[in-house]
């Protein structure tokens, strides 16, 4: 198992691009929009420029995470995934290192944002506020992760693309992440609070306003872990009894 | 010592559709054997089986006296199948790596390497791959653990006359290790060239076993037939030249290995043989012919 966790490993680590991409357009935005923020702004009792580098590195790791779906959906296609189940790695392998892979992507576009934050915008965390900032996110998109390969084991190669992607604009903008739940109006405020997207932008938040986070969305966060985490293992058993 | 494969009344449906009917079969280890059937016969079908990726509607599949996903747990069991594939951006040297590391006991790289004659393109990424390369590239990651049971899906595929050769070369040579080999094709010259035992599917159903040998005299022979007119079937099988004999419906159909034979005695020994018809059989057809004496009514 962990030679094929190397081998994965080397492969992304080898093509760069897709992590380019999940880092590019979270820097983007939150370069435009704390443009007008200033220091003393606040949403909650969170600095602007804080809350919304916590916005951007969620949405941009949800876009690093689901990406791996379309690896998966691919995989499928080509007869990889198959050629691994007559191999001694087991399927439960197979699932738990795409997971972890797809939760690494997380931390490129935290890490991204996070520097922009810190050394343009002036948002000052500490050293152990930025580690539970990196450790919280990645930890947190293990929901993400699953509902990834929950699309990825479901989807032909063509449908995987724009499946993942409403999947991500769909939980980053009714979760919060790009308008501010305390801006929405009353009703989607309540459905965003119900969502993963906006509990697991709220470990972020909580670390940045020097809080923990509230129990009541790391129970949500983990009640989506396992619907999403049943729901692949639901896929990837249907993907594998097609021959 | 267990068989390395035993079928038991293995049956498959896809719906409606019996693609497995009702096969027993075992294979004793160090045999190679061929799975000689025509396509959509149940040849891919019964090979899934075998690996564990698809579970039987009805009977048992043991590899090694375990359940096929154990036997491949274990790393007892390589196959190279038609529509297995390889991730575009490793190369072949790294697949190969990685198929080595996971299994206990692998081949040596350089020996994989050269059987499979993959060395010349080590380096290259495997969507850069032709045909034919591809295919080397499925046989290096089959053999790479050093399998005690290859199971190879129409191996040859996508292979010209020359790789062919070469393919069967290494093929023969990892079979002399006393392995056991199980491979399907739909050539005749394949299974007779290369298997100690040829096993014939057709719809689902073993129609026949045998020697190479056996099976090319049941399937290269003609069919010699002409009206009944009252006589019994079975009065012709001890003619020269006939394998079998059958009636069917208002004919009697003479499956024979030498049909000039048979039809000069039949003249000669003064038989009555209104319409006569000698006619080849395809494979499939031969085949089929074979089965037919259970399936349509006896002879009377």
């Amino acid at each position: 198992m962990t030679a094929y966790l190397r081998f994965e490993l080397r492969r992304l680590i080898r093509d760069p691009r897709v992590i380019v991409f999940t880092v590019v357009l979270p820097v983007l935005i939150y370069f435009i929009s704390t443009g007008s923020a200033g220091a003393a702004d606040r949403i909650g009792s969170v600095q602007v420029a804080a809350y919304l580098m916590v916005s951007m590195a969620a949405y941009g790791a949800l876009v690093g995470v689901m990406s791996v779906g379309i690896g998966v959906a691919n995989e499928r296609a080509t007869g990889w995934l198959r050629q691994l189940r007559i191999s001694p790695v087991t399927p439960g392998q197979v699932v738990a290192v795409k997971a972890l892979l797809a939760s690494i992507m997380a931390i490129p576009s935290v890490a991204a944002v996070g520097v922009i934050a810190a050394t343009r915008n002036g948002v000052e965390l500490s050293a152990p506020q930025w580690v539970a900032l990196v450790g919280l996110l990645w930890l947190g998109s293990l929901p993400f992760a699953a509902l990834g390969l929950a699309l990825g084991f479901s989807m032909p190669p063509n449908l995987i693309q724009p499946a993942s992607m409403l999947g991500v604009f769909g939980l980053a903008f009714l979760g919060g992440l790009f308008v501010p739940v305390e801006a929405m109006p009353a009703a989607l405020a309540k459905i965003a609070t119900w969502l993963p997207s906006n509990r697991y932008a709220e470990l972020g938040w909580s670390v940045a306003g020097d809080k923990a986070p509230p129990l009541g969305g790391v129970a949500i966060l983990v009640g989506w872990a396992v619907v999403f985490g049943g729901l692949a293992a639901l896929m990837y058993r249907r993907s594998a009894a097609q021959k | 010592m267990t068989d390395a494969v035993r079928l038991t009344s293995v049956a498959k449906n896809y719906g409606a559709v019996r693609a497995v009917d009702g096969v027993d079969l075992s294979i004793a280890r160090g045999q190679t054997v061929a799975l000689l059937g025509p396509n959509g016969a149940g040849k891919s079908t019964t090979i899934s089986m075998i690996l564990g990726l698809l579970t039987p509607s009805a009977g048992t599949v043991e590899v090694f006296g375990t359940s096929p996903a154990d036997a491949v747990r274990a790393g007892r069991v390589g196959a190279m199948l038609q529509e297995s594939g390889f991730p575009a951006s490793a190369t072949v040297r790294e697949l190969v790596q990685l198929a080595r590391a996971l299994y206990r006991d692998p081949l040596p790289l350089d020996e994989i390497m050269a059987t499979a004659d993959v060395a010349s393109i080590a380096d290259r990424r495997s969507d850069k791959l032709s045909g034919g390369q591809s295919q080397r590239l499925r046989f290096a990651f089959a053999l790479a653990g050093n399998p005690e049971l290859l199971i190879l899906d129409e191996p040859t595929a996508a292979l010209d006359v020359e790789s062919r050769q070469q393919f069967w070369a290494a093929m023969r040579r990892y079979a002399a290790t006393g392995r056991t080999v199980l491979f399907a094709t739909h050539y005749l010259e394949e299974a007779d060239d290369f298997a100690d035992r040829v096993i014939v599917i057709a719809r689902g159903r073993v129609v026949a076993d045998g020697s190479g040998a056996e099976i090319k005299k049941l399937a290269g022979g003609r069919t010699v037939s002409f009206d009944r007119a009252g006589q019994d079937a079975d009065a012709f099988t001890a003619l020269p030249g006939v394998v079998s004999a059958q009636a069917r419906g208002e004919r009697v159909l003479l499956r024979c290995d030498d049909s000039d034979v048979t039809v000069r005695a039949l003249f000669e020994g003064g038989h009555r043989v209104a319409n006569l018809e000698v006619t080849g059989a395809g494979l499939e057809e031969a085949f089929l012919t074979l089965t037919a004496k259970t399936e349509l009514e006896p002879a009377r």
